[in-house]
């Protein structure tokens, strides 16, 4: 695989003239052992712009973030930018990276009873929060822990801030996560997940609420899930992952009315609609490459219906359509008119 | 026609209330009744404990059921474990959500499809490799693949092993909770479209136990919404989702992201009940946003609506239509 492609490749962008992006990923490369998991990837998040990064399994769609921040366990090689309004945080110290880390860029996770501490109050957990990122302490910080509680919609927050993660349903801790997020006033909030274990009224409950606190608060989103109705739901624009690269990213309108990379069409055919008639679900193919199996040309040719021989002959670069709209399908403009799924 | 019928089946845990506390009754499945005929799928729909995987048990004659009965060709269900109940659980099976913990990961795929068929006796030993080899093909999967253990398989071609090892005994019921939940959206679509293929050849009995409204609607013949172990609206899924008749159905299907929905949506305030503070009446009434009196009194029945589907809801049955009033 060659990363450098990359370099020459269009970037994931919504142009902003004049303004430098919040974050930009130039060229990202994660590898583990030799083999990349994400290769050559470019993104730009714009402030206070709500992204939904979509892929299956394997898609490389966490990976990018935790590499973003530091987090990744084991032996990964990170290779590549990573611009916080324009400065490196790649090479940043581990104390720099933990004041961004929760600071002005927070994550949440899948499964928030995990993230939390077990034998730790929820309210002084999210007041130790506080006290990292904003100095508070004492009565203000508890003040403070309390109004955001209230902020998440934490019925009776004065009282839950006493009680323990387990005594607090999903949905609950799930918004005491969003609460300890908010607690360092970020400029981005990365929610890998967010809402896949909780029930689907309680998932719109939460959508509902990240997507009010990013417009209060002018907050930049990344919400990383492996459904595209759910991203839809909250995203301006929406970037779609397979195997460590980018497939196809735009608007989150240009991507459901004209998809234009075979994958992006896969990922609709396949997924089941709410009303319409009942019919046959459309799968993709075969299976996802494992990163020691990468295909030599695009990830996807394998499983691809349109796929040409000059596909497999190197990895295809991201390419305009649209001002706001990429593909990285060598045929994007030769695909049929898509007819919904 | 009718295999498996559930009648009023209720199911009740005793929970400690406290470390010096008494025992508290949690009501699961509070009067539930369901008809799973040859060729069709009844899928049961609903928030995490609303007593649908329960059930799921039940029909199977895994859990024993406190009140009302469970019928397998018209005769009652044995007792679990006795010598009529093992043999009627060939013509029964149970498809998980996790494939690798349903797998024993030190046998190979081949062994585990082969080994209901000596469990049950069926046909004699030697016939049990040619078979096995016609159920991996029935599944989609290739011969070699016999030889695989389990974490040598991707997460579908697993369930596909499950399917397989499943229909060993030609079943004529098959349980499936929430069989496609762990998989991704492109593998889901193969095992949906596998699992209705399998229906239309084996003429199987199915009972779709899933939190997916979406999946629901594409392959079930009917759907039953349960609310706190009870079922509130039942009937075909086209219908019930173009016009939901129980406010909770309605809530149910604004919650389901969709992206061809525009604008604003109502949203279910509240949590998921908990089974033991049931509130009094019908349950829903405390999260209902047209909730008149009688609904913290009186347990609405379970009754005929206009096209035939069952509706329990005070408000769905009187004259103006409740689509008017929630609107």
């Amino acid at each position: 695989m060659n990363a450098s492609r990359g370099d020459r490749a269009a970037s994931a962008v919504r142009d902003l003239p004049g303004t430098t992006p919040l974050l930009e990923l130039r060229n990202l490369t994660v590898s583990f052992e030799r083999l990349p998991v994400v290769a050559g990837l470019n993104l730009k998040i714009g402030r206070g712009e709500a992204v939904g990064i979509v892929g299956e399994s394997g898609s490389g769609k966490s990976v990018t973030w935790l590499a973003v921040l530091g987090l990744l366990s084991g032996a990964p090689l990170v290779q590549g930018e990573v611009l916080l309004e324009g400065r490196d945080i790649i090479r940043a110290s581990e104390r720099r990276l933990s004041e961004v880390r929760g600071g002005r860029v927070a994550l949440i996770f899948q499964d928030p009873i995990s993230s939390l501490n077990p034998v730790q109050r929820v309210g002084s957990q999210v007041i130790e929060a506080l006290r990292l990122h904003r100095g508070l302490a004492g009565a203000a910080a508890r003040a403070e822990a309390r109004r955001l509680f209230e902020l998440v919609g934490i019925p009776d927050a004065g009282r839950r801030l006493d009680r323990y993660p387990h005594e607090l349903s999903g949905g609950q801790n799930q918004r005491v996560m969003i609460a300890m997020a908010l607690a360092g006033e970020p400029e981005l909030l990365v929610a890998d997940e967010p809402t896949t274990a909780l029930d689907v009224t309680i998932q719109a409950q939460i959508l509902a609420l990240v997507e009010r606190l990013r417009r209060e608060m002018n907050m930049s989103l990344v919400l990383i899930s492996h459904d595209l109705s759910v991203v839809a739901e909250v995203c301006d624009r929406i970037v779609v992952m397979y195997a460590g690269r980018i497939m196809e990213t735009g608007s989150t309108r240009s991507l459901f009315s004209s998809p234009s990379h075979p994958y992006t069409r896969g990922l609709l055919g396949a997924a089941p609609v709410l009303y319409g008639k009942p019919q046959r679900l459309a799968p993709i193919r075969g299976h996802v490459p494992e990163p020691w199996n990468m295909p030599p040309g695009c990830a996807f040719e394998p499983r691809c219906t349109y796929a040409r021989p000059a596909c497999s002959t190197a990895p295809p670069p991201l390419r305009n359509l649209a001002p706001d709209h990429q593909s990285a399908c060598i045929r994007a403009e030769e695909l049929p008119v898509f007819n919904g799924t | 026609m009718t295999v498996l019928r559930l009648h009023e089946v209720r199911r009740t845990y005793s929970t400690r209330r406290s470390f010096f506390g008494g025992t508290e009754q949690v009501s699961a499945v509070d009067g539930v009744s369901l008809c799973l005929e040859r060729g069709r799928t009844v899928a049961l729909v609903g928030e995490s404990g609303c007593g649908k995987s329960t059930t799921g048990r039940l029909a199977l004659g895994i859990e024993l059921p406190d009140g009302g009965e469970v019928t397998f060709d018209g005769m009652p269900m044995p007792r679990p474990g006795t010598k009529a109940w093992r043999a009627l659980r060939r013509r029964m099976q149970l498809v998980f959500q996790d494939p690798l913990g349903a797998l024993d990961r030190r046998l190979t795929i081949g062994v585990q499809i082969k080994e209901p068929l000596a469990i049950h006796k069926i046909g004699k030993p030697a016939e049990h490799e040619p078979r096995m080899h016609k159920l991996l093909a029935a599944v989609g999967m290739r011969p070699d693949q016999a030889d695989s253990y389990p974490h040598e398989l991707s997460g579908g071609q697993r369930q596909r092993a499950i399917l397989a090892r499943a229909l060993a005994t030609e079943p004529d019921v098959l349980v499936c909770d929430e069989p496609v939940s762990a998989l991704d959206v492109s593998i889901q679509a193969q095992v949906v479209n596998l699992l209705s293929d399998l229906q239309k050849e084996f003429g199987l009995a199915m009972l779709f136990i899933s939190h997916d409204l979406k999946l629901v609607g594409c392959l079930a013949h009917e759907v039953a919404v349960m609310y706190l172990g009870l079922i509130v609206e039942q009937g075909e899924p086209a219908a019930i989702y173009s016009r939901p008749a129980h406010p909770y159905t309605k809530a149910l299907l604004a919650a389901v992201p969709d992206p061809g929905r525009r604008g604003p949506r109502p949203l279910l305030a509240g949590e998921p009940p908990n089974p033991a503070a049931r509130p009094t009446g019908c349950a829903f009434h405390p999260r209902c946003p047209i909730a008149v009196s009688k609904c913290s009194r009186v347990t609405p029945a379970l009754l005929p609506g206009a096209d035939g589907r069952l509706v329990a809801c005070h408000l769905a049955h009187v004259d103006n239509p409740l689509q008017e009033r929630v609107s």
